[in-house]
């Protein structure tokens, strides 16, 4: 039985061990991930150009002459350190930068920036890797989970050559006690069977099962990073990034309404009556808006009666129009096989686009792949948030304009809101609307409350979104 | 005999302590015993379960949560518009001005759409007649919209057909036909008169006859005698110092009862305590209607003895002598009284009749003009159409077809066959006519027994316009497109016609009709367009107008005498007994509509099912007995000439002794899931005066408690604000409250109960003579409360709502007529479901907003008071602390939320709540839950209303759908608040009383309900709450109530009693 104890307390050890050591730790590693999931969106990975936000590889030496802690401020929240605290460097920062608006990370532990940190002189000096000091505060040193494993098989075996030996020893201790007695010693596969392993391993499983499935269960119905590929492959890239189309010209309820919307053809139709071969896919994805809405690319009307028009003069109208389109690129008079390649592949993906088990004609609207879904018994309204709180889509959204693909950029989670109606700060100013908040008013002009947040109104009600 | 109730009762169970009625007071729902309702089911039952058993459900459960788990989430897609129309923003409102018409009875009417789906009937505050209020009728006509029981294709025998194979042989029939009748209800529409116009210029031998499933023909008659004009006067309400009705219903179901709701609540509320002045209302009748229960006084006639009670009025008036038929003695004496009353308020007087009697309307016309009212409460100017039937053409036509005169009969949305009083006569009759055509929104009685049917829109789908009023003319748009192969009715005779009018290939032809109809007429009359397109607009936009009316004033002419001779003559039966149209299905024009089938009878609580309404009588020493010894939920079998019909029996304070009531509308034959079989019908046991129904039986019996009904499903003890206590003597548990009140109307010795516990505050009243020192009364009862409130060892621990808003309610109970409407709009907006019969026996019904009903005063002919009581959003509540998931919590805005998905159902809440307004889902009533084993249909229970695809577009998409398994509660209309600060939020100003307003409170005809923020000093609610005559419910129990209710108000003359 002391044997079972021991090889229980020994795994046990080993066990925590591999544990601690993955925690409260700053690697370069925790740092790739970090940036992948918080920096990457607005800037570049090479940390040497700009993107969105500007190129990281001198952040650290540029904060060098501050506290550690600023750049930890800068980082958590920059609108409140150009703001509020007014530090010199991140005015500087904004003045180069505004308007764009660095998006706020609370949720960052020094250790989390840390990692960021590291991993920015890991990935802007790729070839300076491999075991060398960098400067800095923390010692970094490319690991990999590889090395937990290896630590515990050893450890493992390790406790198994114990056991081994303390068999063996009870073994000799038994027939020095007593040269007579048969005593057995105790097989592998008796050692492995033992009531203790097998209780041990099933306590470890249902402890990691339980940990997973409070994992799994809390993510059920999260969708962070959903990219799915669209009926069209329309690129937010080309049209709010390169052309810089507003967000709301196209989804026009969310100044007004609780959805955003999701534009009607007839808004594409606006400028694609007159674009009508994409920059990136020629006639394959435009073809499908003008499909569903009957527009004739070749003559630039709208087709009579379409809703009643038969497949084949569908067919007809669009296979004329990309072929046209294809000689006019190639300058050449025919189809060639190539041609011809193309003007079937380019049809047989408009008719599987504008098609599905419950719509079987191609004329009508595009079903679109919904990407940010909430449960049924969440209210959202985009207009409060948009209108009221002015607060910008990327925010929420991400980086949209450089997205070729869209997707979910928010964890869309009950804490993601929360956490964010914790901090941001309500706009007093300019909307009568909250002179109803006469407690509030009275401690802002006495100082006594530097700020509203949302949570001050109510943010963080239940029947604020649950009705 | 006289006993006088200081107190207030609900009905007789309270008041004499039944036990059993005690014990399931104590109870929040009613507790059936297990193995009984194990037995109804037939499941074979092991009730022990084993431990293999647990351990199965308990594997079963993991597999089924690691699949549940391992699921991949559904890809749903997002589709949007091809071509966005302008007026859609998906996730915001439209409203359209449009009007509720059924027959004869009208409302003006916005309807609410969320992306092209009618979803909310509003009152609109444009119209002069209903002036934004509504009733429960116009409130659930937006279901009936998405109604399964609807005609979905036109058909031939029942052969589904196209409506060119229709109209061609629809046609051919006509063509070769010698005499075409049109049956229909009244109607109100100027084009659709224009239509059967034009049919009848090209079928020249049809004759339309009009009737009125609840006949007000005589009335028409005899105005058409006395006045020249077969019309209804415009009755003036607001006018009137004494109201005098005998018998008419005028606040529920009576020719206009919205619009005199909303004029005679004008006269009842209290607006200067210290100068109060309120109407008198005096109510004539055997059988408490809804208008009598809020009458002032009520002076008891058999059915049979309204004429004798009409012409002994009529000579107290004029002091003639008229010879009239016998009547008590006790009713002679108050008419005159009565008399006096009238005589002092000449001109500012109005007499009313309900009775289907030519001659007792004619004398009360006579009355009404000795009074000097006519030309002033009795206007002929803006003289109404809401009632347009001919009992007279009725037999006619009957006896036409009996004769085989009539070669084709179009029935345009009517009933015949089940609501006239020859029901069975009628279906026999319509067999004889070759060829029936029935023009029918659903599948009925009548549209069986038709060869053709030609199903006709709703009209929320429709075009139209109605003149509820000479001189008022109101429009009917389509808010959404026809959802199956339907046609509007006046399109089909138009099609008929093939009028020249109409271009069957238009996009929108009968709209095209219409207005060009409104171009050669009301256009015309106006002066304030000058193009027909502006006029149109501002016409569908405010969905009212109003036109001079030029009739001729009139002078009263008839022989009071020779008409005194031809009233009804008293009956010598035992027991007479009345039958009336019910608030919520009137004849059963509304019985497949499961949202009025499910609103109790505001006066009788009853829901699904009529119920034979016995007077209860005091037995002199302390109980109240009913008819016979009947209780609550006896089944009886009661006989009215050859026919019998066995029916549950409710005991109805104010009930003359030797008279019972019944309603019509129930027990029909076809009316969908929701109305098939309901009750019984009546409509065969009224018997004709001449050609008038009389809406009464002289001679009934009423046999002895033959059984007990299954499914008794009267709500009134259910939720019921009462206290357990001990008897300190026997040691049982009796109600409290009921314990108090016995023993004080009874002199018997107060046995000990403490105060704050026996004198509970729920409703206080006054006659408005005493209102000063009843007042001071209630200031210091209140003062009382405060002062018991304030020694609590958390004082001062209340919080400030000084950031931002305190939502509040006020009540004026003096305004609320207990009409219901309100009870159903809150179902509407959100989301409540409808649970059936069985489930309502179970006291569980969902309402969130409920209309208890209490009476007050003399026992026998008690006065009623009205009490909406929903979710008071205390301030210090006990629900709150006692949920152990924190599901139910208060915000910083004073509301009591309720948090569905957090809530695991332990109904703690429900308990402690002291109004007892919270409700839990026992199934999943709205089949929202995603696992089928939740599922009703599993557990042998009926498939719920709401579970189908076609009904759930009614839904409210801003509420959730609850599953089964949580409470739900008054949320004060969450959404609509949220809403409007959104709104007020955008346009950046502060909030004002108009962007709040909760869905009780648009509908309420009276103005009763009044929500708002208590923070803005300005707003309405603050003004009403500086009134003297408000309370807070069980103010003393310290849960600092946000709903603030009025006194009640009353204007009794007790010298009618003595």
């Amino acid at each position: 039985m002391r044997n079972i104890l021991k090889i229980n307390f020994l795994l046990a050890f080993v066990m925590l061990f591999i544990q601690f050591s993955s925690l409260a730790q700053v690697s370069a590693d925790e740092g790739k991930e970090l940036f992948k999931n918080y920096c990457a969106a607005c800037h570049a990975k090479s940390m040497r150009v700009n993107a969105t936000g500007p190129a990281l590889v001198n952040a650290e030496a540029n904060w060098a002459e501050y506290d550690r802690a600023d750049l930890y401020a800068w980082i958590r929240n920059s609108q409140a350190e150009i703001n509020d605290t007014k530090h010199p460097r991140a005015v500087e920062l904004w003045n180069t930068y505004k308007p764009t608006i660095m998006t706020s990370f609370p949720n960052l532990t020094d250790d989390n920036i840390e990692s960021i940190l590291a991993y920015i002189q890991v990935a802007a000096n790729p070839v300076a890797v491999a075991g060398e000091n960098i400067s800095g505060p923390v010692v970094v040193e490319k690991k990999s989970n590889t090395i937990y494993y290896v630590l515990a098989l050893a450890l493992a075996f390790l406790a198994f050559i114990l056991t081994r030996i303390i068999n063996n020893l009870n073994v000799i201790a038994a027939k020095s006690d007593n040269p007579d007695a048969i005593v057995n010693r105790k097989s592998i596969i008796e050692t492995l069977t033992s009531k203790g392993l097998i209780s041990f391993v099933v306590f470890l499983l249902v402890v990691i099962g339980g940990y997973k499935s409070v994992n799994t269960a809390v993510n059920l119905g999260r969708q962070q990073g959903y990219s799915p590929e669209q009926p069209i492959k329309f690129s937010h890239e080309t049209h709010a990034g390169i052309n810089g189309i507003d967000c709301q010209y196209c989804h026009d309820g969310a100044r007004r309404s609780k959805h955003s919307v999701i534009p009607a053809a007839n808004t594409c139709m606006n400028c694609h009556s007159a674009i009508k071969v994409g920059s990136e896919y020629g006639t394959a994805e435009l073809s499908k808006i003008y499909a569903s809405i009957g527009f004739n690319p070749t003559t630039g009307t709208y087709i009579e009666n379409y809703e009643d028009m038969s497949e084949s003069d569908i067919e007809n109208i669009f296979t004329k129009w990309i072929g046209d389109n294809y000689l006019e690129v190639k300058g050449i008079a025919e189809l060639d096989k190539d041609g011809n390649k193309l003007v079937s592949e380019q049809w047989k993906g408009i008719k599987e686009s504008l098609t599905s088990d419950v719509k079987p004609k191609i004329q009508g609207p595009i079903e679109w792949i919904r990407i940010h879904n909430l449960p049924d018994h969440v209210y959202f309204n985009h207009a409060q948030h948009v209108t009221v709180g002015k607060v910008a889509c990327q925010q929420c959204h991400g980086t949209v304009e450089a997205m070729k693909v869209l997707e979910q950029y928010s964890p869309l989670s009950m804490g993601w809101c929360i956490n964010c109606h914790r901090q941001t700060e309500v706009k007093f100013a300019g909307n009568e609307y909250y002179e109803a908040y006469e407690g509030y008013h009275k401690e802002l002009n006495s100082g006594e409350r530097s700020k509203v947040t949302v949570e001050d109104i109510g943010g963080l009600e239940c029947q604020k979104c649950h009705y | 005999m006289k006993q006088e109730n200081q107190g207030i009762w609900i009905g007789e169970k309270d008041l004499t302590r039944d036990p059993e009625f005690i014990k399931s007071a104590s109870q929040e729902f009613a507790e059936e015993n297990i193995l009984e309702k194990l037995g109804e089911k037939n499941v074979s039952s092991n009730l022990e379960s084993t431990r293999r058993d647990f351990l199965k459900y308990l594997g079963f459960g993991l597999g089924a949560a690691t699949l549940a788990a391992s699921c991949e989430i559904p890809i749903k897609k997002a589709i949007p518009y091809v071509i966005k129309p302008d007026e859609i923003v998906p996730g915001i409102a439209n409203y359209y001005a449009s009007s509720y018409v059924k027959g004869g009875d009208y409302c003006s009417i916005l309807v609410k759409t969320r992306e092209g789906r009618p979803i909310k009937i509003e009152g609109n505050s444009l119209s002069s007649i209903n002036k934004g209020g509504t009733s429960a009728r116009a409130q659930a006509m937006v279901l009936e919209l998405y109604d399964l029981n609807r005609q979905q294709d036109p058909s031939i025998k029942g052969e589904k057909v196209s409506w060119n194979d229709l109209d061609a042989a629809v046609k051919s029939k006509l063509a070769a036909s010698t005499n075409i009748r049109i049956l229909t209800n009244t109607v109100l529409s100027p084009s659709a008169k224009a239509s059967m116009g034009e049919f009848i210029e090209k079928y020249p031998n049809t004759q339309v006859v009009v009737y009125d499933p609840v006949s007000s023909s005589a009335l028409l008659d005899a105005n058409e005698q006395t006045f020249g004009q077969r019309v209804i006067p415009n009755y003036r309400f607001d006018m009137a110092d004494v109201i005098v009705s005998f018998n008419a219903d005028f606040l529920g179901t009576w020719i206009s009862p919205v619009e005199y709701a909303t004029q005679y609540a004008a006269k009842r509320k209290i607006n200067d305590v210290s100068n109060p002045k309120m109407s008198r209302h005096i109510q004539v009748e055997s059988h408490m209607s809804l208008t009598g229960s809020n009458a002032d006084n009520r002076i008891l006639v058999r059915p049979s003895e309204q004429g004798a009670a009409i012409v002994a009025l009529y000579n107290a008036i004029t002091g003639g002598n008229i010879q009239s038929p016998s009547l008590n003695d006790k009713a002679k004496a108050a008419l005159n009284k009565v008399a006096s009353e009238l005589k002092a308020a000449k001109g500012k007087s109005l007499v009313l009749c309900g009775t289907n009697n030519l001659a007792e309307q004619i004398i009360v016309n006579a009355i009404n003009n000795e009074l000097g009212n006519i030309g002033s409460t009795v206007d002929f100017k803006n003289a109404s159409l809401q009632r347009q039937g001919s009992d007279k053409d009725l037999s006619q036509l009957l006896a036409d077809m009996n004769g085989g005169k009539v070669d084709v009969l179009i029935i345009n949305q009517a009933n015949p066959v089940y609501d006239t009083a020859f029901s069975s006569e009628f279906a026999a009759a319509v067999s004889k006519v070759p060829t029936s055509i029935a023009l029918s929104y659903d599948h009925n009685e009548t549209s069986m027994l038709c060869e053709y049917v030609a199903p006709v829109n709703h009209i929320l789908e429709s075009w139209g316009d109605a003149e509820p009023k000479k001189g008022i003319i109101s429009t009917i748009q389509p808010t959404i497109a026809p959802l199956f192969r339907t046609r509007q009715a006046e399109a089909s005779l138009l099609v008929w016609a093939e009028s020249v009018n109409y271009d069957s290939n238009a996009d929108q032809p009968y709209m095209d009709f219409v207005q060009s109809n409104w171009e050669k007429t009301i256009y015309q009359k106006q002066s304030r367009f000058l193009s027909f397109n502006a006029f149109r607009d501002n016409l569908l936009h405010d969905g009212v107008m109003s036109i001079e009316d030029n009739s001729d004033a009139v002078s009263f002419s008839g022989d009071v005498s020779s008409a005194a001779a031809s009233v009804t003559k008293p009956g010598s039966g035992d027991i007479e007994i009345s039958f009336f149209e019910t608030v919520n299905l009137g004849n059963g024009q509304f019985t497949s509509n499961p949202w009025l089938m499910e609103m109790p009878d505001p006066v009788s609580r009853c829901a699904w099912g009529n119920y034979l309404a016995v007077p209860v009588g005091f037995d002199g020493v302390r109980k109240m007995v009913g008819l016979n010894n009947l209780k609550d939920g006896d089944m009886v079998e009661v006989t009215i000439g050859d026919n019998s019909v066995k029916v549950p029996v409710i005991q109805q304070f104010g009930q003359m002794p030797g008279t019972v009531g019944l309603a019509l509308g129930y027990g029909r034959t076809a009316a969908g899931k929701c109305g098939t079989g309901v009750g019984v019908n009546v409509n065969n046991c009224i018997s004709l005066n001449g050609t008038y129904p009389n809406y009464f039986a002289t001679s009934a019996t009423v046999s002895n408690k033959i059984g007990k009904e299954d499914h008794f499903s009267c709500v009134q003890y259910h939720h019921t604000m009462g206290v357990t206590a001990e008897d300190k003597k026997t040691g049982e548990m009796i109600n409290a409250d009921e314990a108090a009140l016995v023993f004080f109307n009874y002199g018997l010795v107060d046995q000990g109960y403490q105060g704050a516990l026996t004198d509970r505050s729920i409703i206080y009243n006054s006659h408005v003579n005493e209102l000063t020192e009843k007042l001071e009364k209630l200031h210091h009862k209140r003062e009382e409360a405060q002062d018991l409130n304030d020694k609590q060892i958390y004082a001062g621990y209340d919080e400030l709502y000084d950031r931002g808003h305190h939502w509040g309610m006020h009540v004026d109970l003096n305004a609320c007529i207990g009409c219901g409407a309100c009870t159903v709009a809150c179902m509407a907006e959100n989301n409540v479901p409808v649970v059936g019969k069985k489930e309502v026996t179970r006291h569980h019904e969902m309402t969130w907003l409920r209309i208890d009903r209490y009476f007050y005063g003399n026992l026998e002919n008690p006065n009623t008071v009205y009490q909406p009581m929903m979710c008071q959003h205390c301030d210090n509540a006990p629900c709150e602390n006692v949920c152990p998931v924190n599901a139910t919590n208060h915000s910083s805005e004073g509301l009591n939320q309720m948090a569905y998905n957090r809530c695991v159902g332990t109904r703690y809440c429900a308990n402690n709540c002291p109004f007892k307004v919270r409700r839990f889902n026992w199934y999943d009533y709205t089949t929202a839950d995603i696992f089928p084993a939740n599922q009703v249909s599993l557990n042998g229970e009926d498939e719920p209303f709401g579970a189908n695809n076609l009904t759930r577009m009614v839904l409210n998409p801003d509420v959730t759908v609850r599953s089964r398994g949580v409470i739900e509660k008054c949320s004060f209309c969450v959404q609509r608040i949220q809403e409007g600060k959104l709104t007020a939020k955008k346009e950046g100003r502060r909030l004002v009383d108009s962007d709040v307003k909760t869905a009780c409170q648009t509908s309420c005809p009276t103005g009763a309900i009044v929500f708002g923020d208590m923070n803005n000093k300005k707003g309405e609610l603050n003004k009403k709450l500086e009134s003297p005559l408000n309370y807070i419910v069980l103010e003393e129990v310290n849960v600092r109530s946000s709903v603030n209710y009025t006194m009640k108000v009353h204007n009794r003359d007790k010298s009618f009693d003595a």
